[in-house]
């Protein structure tokens, strides 16, 4: 699959502070690409290099295939929607009017806008006043706005944010379906790494500016490997009897980590342990977990 | 960029900016109205010009507040929604930037419209002395519609670049004062002050008598200087301010 979106060293420093530091972000096309970072790692700070609403201090980005800059910039974004940080909106405007303002200004038909109200189930609210929404309903005001002209890429920047656990769930769906149902590919960027495990295809983890993983999902979770813990009455001298059987044990706390092995195995180990009067207490199958691997990448522990 | 100036006063709808402008002309018009009917033959003979005289004076005061009003209004709606991020995706910021001020600039244009209207009507109604001077009125509306919109447009880059409206509001309010004041300032000083080309740009002089306490207008010749200078600094204030605001992350 072609790149949608290739960036190529980019940069972005504040005063002294590099803020993005060569980021080499590689988007499939088709994708959605989760952008996981901790707070403040620097994932606005990308996407609004993406649109154009913050000038990177260094590197190139490229979109469709075409390297952005000043004077094709508008034309590449026709293509592009986007909801960055919080949804922009006119609160004495009704929902309908918002978006007629942006589809004049894009150039979209007028007829688009009921089209983008049912995607996001808003079409029962359009006459309301935007000041009168919940924060749910302004998310997908901001969503739908996005979605005008049926743009070939979305860049979300935490669309979840502000919703109840319903709204976040709606909306985890509606960024899914996306992809399938009209063709879109959607960069969407959270700090829960639960709710990327949940939609993206492909991820880039970001930690203090800098990428630190980028691949398939399912690449990542071939990193969490599968271990059997042990609790014995005397693990010096069980680690030695599995030793000597050819297990690659260590120690962890009171436990003994052994590698992933067969129910026949295990339980040929155990009967050893047995007969060498070694009491078992404690038999626990452990997977690490994508927040331990994301810890690993980032060295800071994610928000759930 | 008709688009764009069609999407703006879409933008204000419900936000009654034209309710602003209307009142505070209105205010300025029933006094400059006071006392007009207890005019006496002379001063009906110079009632054209006591008006050209009277007017600037109290634009003076009322026009930089109508501006920094009307500029806040047209502005804060993008800063209250944080609008301009995603305006800054669909459409040139330099635009943007041209299509408020041309929506502004049309408010205050009307103002100057309203204010001629009621000149020639209360003239008319009350009988001043031969019709009314349609050269000097063209000319007072072309001074004052140019001093307001030099005005609009620093007042517009304050509303854009400040979130905070206060900034901007309370520099309408100091211009507002300071152009009364600088009338009392040699006219060399007041040439530095943009809020004092209401002074500059009049038309009607006066000369009053200290003995008989009669005040006696005439007309002054058209200090093309002085516009020209307010043409540089409006020309400068829209090079600068647009650069700003094109230049401003969200």
């Amino acid at each position: 699959m072609p790149d949608i979106i290739t960036t190529t060293g980019l940069c972005k420093q504040y005063g002294k502070f590099l803020r993005v530091k060569d980021l080499d972000l590689r988007i499939p096309a088709g994708a959605v690409y989760g952008f996981l970072g901790p707070n403040g790692a620097g994932k606005s700070t990308t996407m609004k290099m993406l649109v154009g609403i913050a000038r990177p201090t260094g590197g190139t980005i490229s979109v469709f295939g075409k390297q952005v800059n000043s004077r094709n910039r508008l034309s590449i974004l026709k293509h592009v929607g986007s909801l960055i940080e919080s949804p922009s909106y006119y609160g004495h405007l009704t929902g309908a009017e918002n978006l007629r303002i942006i589809c004049v200004l894009k150039g979209v038909p007028d007829r688009d806008i009921n089209r983008v109200l049912q995607i996001v189930r808003l079409e029962n609210q359009k006459e309301k006043r935007v000041a009168q929404y919940s924060m749910g309903m302004k998310q997908r005001l901001g969503l739908a706005c996005a979605l005008l002209g049926n743009p070939k890429l979305l860049i979300l920047d935490e669309p979840t944010n502000g919703l109840d656990p319903a709204g976040m769930q709606e909306m985890r769906e509606l960024i899914c379906s996306l992809p399938q149902q009209y063709g879109m590919t959607v960069m969407v960027s959270s700090h829960l790494l639960s709710e990327i495990d949940l939609i993206a295809t492909n991820v880039g983890i970001i930690s203090q500016g800098e990428l630190v993983f980028q691949d398939r999902l399912s690449t990542l979770h071939e990193k969490s490997r599968t271990s059997i813990a042990l609790r014995t009455q005397n693990n010096q001298t069980a680690e030695k009897i599995l030793s000597g059987q050819g297990i690659s044990c260590r120690r962890q706390d009171d436990y003994l980590l052994l590698p992933k092995l067969s129910d026949n195995e295990l339980a040929g180990h155990i009967f050893r342990l047995f007969e060498s009067n070694i009491g078992v207490v404690r038999i626990e199958e452990r997977r690490k977990s994508l927040e331990d691997i994301f810890i690993e990448l980032t060295g800071t522990a994610v928000s759930l | 960029m008709i688009k764009a100036l069609a999407m703006e006063f879409q933008k204000i709808r419900r936000r009654k900016v034209w309710a602003i402008v209307a009142a505070l002309i209105s205010v300025q018009i029933l006094l400059a109205l006071w006392g007009v009917d207890r005019m006496d033959a002379h001063e009906l003979s110079q009632g054209w010009m006591h008006f050209l005289y009277q007017f600037p004076i109290l634009n003076s005061i009322m026009m930089p507040v109508m501006a920094a009003v009307v500029a806040s209004r047209l502005c804060d709606i993008e800063h209250k929604g944080q609008t301009l991020k995603l305006l800054n995706t669909v459409m040139p910021a330099g635009r943007l930037f041209a299509a408020k001020f041309l929506c502004g600039a049309l408010y205050m244009l009307a103002a100057a419209l309203l204010q001629i209207i009621a000149i020639v009507m209360a003239g008319l109604v009350v009988g001043f002395e031969g019709s009314p001077p349609l050269d000097k009125l063209l000319y007072y509306l072309l001074f004052t519609t140019a001093v307001n919109l030099t005005i609009l447009l620093l007042q517009q880059v304050l509303s854009l670049l400040f979130r905070n409206q206060m900034i901007a509001l309370t520099v309408g309010i100091i211009g507002s004062f300071a152009g009364l004041f600088i009338m009392f300032f040699p006219q060399n000083l007041e040439r530095f002050f943009l809020w004092g080309y209401y002074g500059v740009l009049m038309l009607v002089g006066m000369d009053w008598d200290r003995a008989t306490r009669i005040s006696d207008f005439y007309y002054m010749p058209v200090d093309w200087t002085g516009f020209s200078i307010l043409a540089v600094m409006f020309c400068m204030i829209y090079i600068i301010g647009r650069s700003l605001f094109i230049r401003k992350e969200m």
